[in-house]
């Protein structure tokens, strides 16, 4: 089963671009043919992702290839210095330059005294795994490179680790996030790995109270952060409710710091409030309750879990990329090996929530109430930042899509 | 910042261009740099009826495909007709055969199609794959085309060599057949033949339009292909599969290009006119007339306006001679290559000697217009971002779908249009 009839998952080399992307201060070279980063900006600028003075290609012509001549990368990285003045330049492998294996991190090193910039290479090419992977490279790579030794000490601030641009709601969720820590605790977001964030705030990250690692491919990065700074973390996202306040929770007893009783009750009182799903569901007469999540691997579980709370029963907790980077995976979360695979088991479901991505719930059952909560985003766009899956307003938001499922139940 | 001066002064006048590979770059590190011949492979299957695109290659190379093609109703969207076989570290190291067999098998189960493109990726044509044997064997297995094209992109500047090779491939499809007097189109990349002036020319002296590649056919018209009487190459694009066409089946072709200047114009109607063995139409003739009454009346109002050229729908040196002639001065023409013996060069360089730098690379652009003052730029740009330099941006992609002397009428049109814009934009600067 190797044909993909839809959008493959993304690979390392992309997720590596997406994550660079979204921070100021920096420029993102890529040595590579030009091509590749011209078919990239539909998906960029998708995300939400500015390329402006921030994304650069050198282009790579025969003779590049067959000679492993560097010239013009050397030649585009004094440029790029010359010009912008970036703080750092990342210098990104192409699947050519990486399939003929130019030495990227050789190239920087030697033209490292050359410019004032930090030059940082990523030598994926695009075949070390999917999006996934990437996530991980770039979050470890970031931690081991930026942060100064003696950063300012900021008591009130966390960083956020794992966050993805490539996430569906991602700037929604950030939004939530920060509005839960300032409610919450008073606490503001410093650096976060990676979206709307810099290279001054990476720098300064081993100065903040707590690392927040919010989907498992942080964790490498925040064990990094952990023996440089001894900076604690606590792991997981805010999906549901209870799973908020948990969360909030954690982070109180990490800090030392006592949650807000206002934000307290809001939680306590929704949560109470849902406790009645659970019992109408179980008196369905015909139909069961029951939900396949398609999507990211925290996002899943954690909705998952949500619906779960609420009296749903899961049948289907579908992984979009590998599994791999995730430290003991939860058993019923599944990642299929091939799109025919993923395709047939939706296409078999009936009468049930499906959680998911455009393509994945353009092959459902129209008898199924289908809610987008993956990227890719086909049909529209992402516009608001006020429309989160974290949080008490994803929460929200979630809750009125089951309100609606439960209508077509008997 | 950038130093619009240090640009301008690394790059060449037209006059010192031996070739192509003389054209430098506007910077060394570019934004957001040319398309690749995979997007132009997919432009060209786009237009070819049920035919499916498998690209062979990265996930990312096939991702974008597909991503470009999700709102195409031509490709048929999400489900549609452009799909992928995506290679691994593994099929890398030991070859795509493998996986390729499984993917062909999977699509023919499911797709059905009357013939499959092998797009191969740079990847798969550094490890060296021999896609043109395989795509021979898929079309002895299962009794279809299968033709292999390929897509390297350091082996070429831009995505043009993506169509090219992709429609010259359809002869592989093509059979011997009877003459039907009917004119092929070859290399209609944008826009809708139909609504050309030339398309109405031809259904007044009833000429029958056969194939249009790559712009809207079926297989079994590529197919049929050789019973026509005439190729009309509407695009260099074309010019390989018009000559192999004739070398093959003895077919003429005639070079009628998305030409400017009423002259050029009116040479390429006599020459399909001469060649059909049909007599000159008059209207032509009172159309031509009215092409140069443009011309005159357009002059006096565009002379001594400096532009730059970025991209158009039109031939690069044909349109900008024709710029040339109407008084304009070109101060850079931005170009992936050039054509030594071209006729229209050396017009230009009677008169003019413009910069000459890569295209796709807007970014430093915004430097040299600093130094250089332009009032037109012709291409794509961010008009509000002209605006502010005095600027205004000649739009010319609705001549997509014109040929013949409405483009001279068009063009003249929109350049004083823009002209104006522009003066007025200087006024609101403080510019003029």
């Amino acid at each position: 089963m190797s044909l993909t009839r839809f959008l493959p998952t993304p690979s390392d080399r992309m997720g590596i671009l997406w994550s660079l992307l979204a921070m100021d201060g920096c420029v993102v070279l890529e040595y590579g043919p030009a091509g590749t980063t011209h078919f990239s900006m539909g998906l960029f600028q998708e995300l939400g992702e500015s390329q402006q003075n921030r994304l650069f290609t050198t282009h790579m012509s025969e003779d590049d290839v067959v000679m492993g001549d560097v010239t013009r990368l050397e030649k585009a990285i004094l440029e790029v210095d010359r010009n912008f003045a970036p703080k750092v330049i990342f210098v990104v492998a192409s699947s050519v330059a990486a399939v003929i294996g130019t030495d990227i991190k050789g190239v920087c090193s030697y033209m490292q005294e050359s410019v004032q910039a930090r030059l940082i290479a990523f030598e994926q090419g695009g075949f070390r795994g999917d999006y996934s992977i990437g996530l991980v490279e770039t979050y470890k790579l970031l931690v081991q490179e930026l942060p100064i030794e003696d950063p300012k000490p900021q008591p009130d601030t966390v960083n956020l680790l794992g966050f993805s641009m490539g996430s569906y709601r991602a700037s929604s969720d950030y939004r939530e996030l920060e509005t839960l820590l300032e409610q919450g605790f008073g606490l503001k977001i410093g650096a976060c790995l990676s979206g709307e964030t810099s290279v001054e705030a990476i720098e300064q990250m081993g100065g903040a109270a707590l690392n927040l690692v919010l989907r498992e491919e942080g964790i490498a990065a925040a064990k990094i952060l952990h023996s440089k700074f001894k900076t604690p973390m606590v792991a997981g996202s805010p999906y549901g409710y209870q799973g908020t306040l948990d969360w909030l929770h954690n982070i109180g007893e990490k800090l030392g710091r006592t949650l807000n009783s206002e934000l307290e009750a809001e939680l306590k009182e929704r949560i109470r409030d849902t406790a009645q799903y659970a019992i109408s569901l179980r008196m369905l007469r015909e139909d069961t309750a029951s939900a396949t999540l398609v999507g990211e691997y925290r996002a899943i579980l954690g909705i998952g879990k949500f619906l779960e709370q609420l009296g749903f029963h899961i049948e289907n907790q579908l992984c979009m990329h590998t599994l791999r980077a995730i430290p003991n995976p939860d058993p019923n979360v599944q990642f299929c090996t091939s799109e025919k695979q993923r395709l047939d088991i939706l296409k078999g479901i009936h009468k049930q929530m499906i959680l998911a991505d455009d393509p994945s719930i353009s092959v459902c059952s129209p008898d199924n109430i289908c809610l987008r909560i993956s990227m890719p985003v086909v049909y529209g766009a992402q516009i608001a930042k006020h429309l989160p899956l974290m949080g008490i307003r994803g929460a929200d938001f979630l809750l009125e899509w089951v309100e609606r499922y439960i209508q077509t139940l008997k | 910042m950038m130093d619009g001066n240090q640009i301008l002064s690394s790059l060449e006048k037209l006059r010192n261009i031996n070739s192509s590979k003389d054209i430098p770059q506007l910077t060394h590190a570019m934004f957001p740099g040319t398309h690749c011949p995979l997007m132009g492979a997919a432009m060209a299957v786009r237009g070819i009826q049920n035919a499916v695109l498998l690209v062979i290659g990265t996930d990312e190379c096939a991702y974008y495909t597909k991503h470009m093609t999700l709102h195409s109703d031509d490709f048929g969207g999400m489900g549609g007709r452009c799909v992928s076989a995506v290679l691994d570290t593994r099929d890398i190291t030991f070859g795509c055969k493998e996986k390729l067999d499984s993917a062909v098998s999977e699509l023919m189960e499911e797709y059905n199609p009357p013939a499959v493109f092998l797009v191969t990726t740079c990847v798969v044509e550094i490890i060296g794959d021999d896609m043109d044997s395989l795509a021979e064997g898929y079309s002895k297995q299962y009794s279809i085309p299968f033709l292999s094209v390929h897509t390297e992109h350091f082996k070429c500047e831009n995505h043009l060599p993506g169509l090219e090779r992709t429609i010259s491939a359809c002869l592989n499809m093509m059979k011997p057949s009877p003459s039907e007097g009917t004119v092929n189109i070859l290399g209609q990349r944008m826009g809708k033949f139909e609504e050309t002036e030339l398309a109405q020319m031809l259904r007044e002296n009833g000429i029958k339009i056969g194939m249009q590649l790559p712009c809207g056919c079926t297989v079994d018209e590529i197919v049929k292909a050789p019973s026509a009487r005439v190729n009309i190459v509407l695009n260099n694009i074309a010019l390989p599969l018009a000559k192999k066409m004739k070398e093959t089946f003895n077919i003429p072709y005639v070079l009628f290009e998305k030409f400017t200047d009423p002259e050029n114009i009116l040479k390429a109607y006599q020459h399909l006119f001469e060649i059909l063995e049909k007599p000159f139409p008059e209207i032509l003739m009172q159309k031509y007339q009215q092409a140069q009454e443009s011309v005159l009346k357009t002059q006096n109002q565009l002379q001594g306006v400096p532009y730059i050229y970025g991209n158009t729908p039109f031939d690069c040196m044909e349109f900008n001679a024709f710029l040339v002639k109407l008084g304009m001065v070109p101060q850079i023409i931005q170009t992936a290559s050039v054509d030594m013996d071209n006729q229209y060069l050396n017009y230009i360089l009677d008169s003019a000697d413009p910069y000459v730098a890569k295209t796709a690379n807007i970014a430093p652009l915004q430097y040299v217009y600093d130094v250089l003052h332009p009032h037109l730029y012709l291409g794509h740009e961010y008009a509000p971002r002209l605006r502010k330099k005095g600027m205004a941006v000649v739009r010319s992609d609705s001549a997509s779908s014109m040929l013949g002397f409405e483009i001279t009428d068009f063009i003249t049109k929109e350049l004083v249009r823009a002209a104006h814009e522009a003066h007025q934009y200087q006024k609101e600067e403080g510019l003029a």
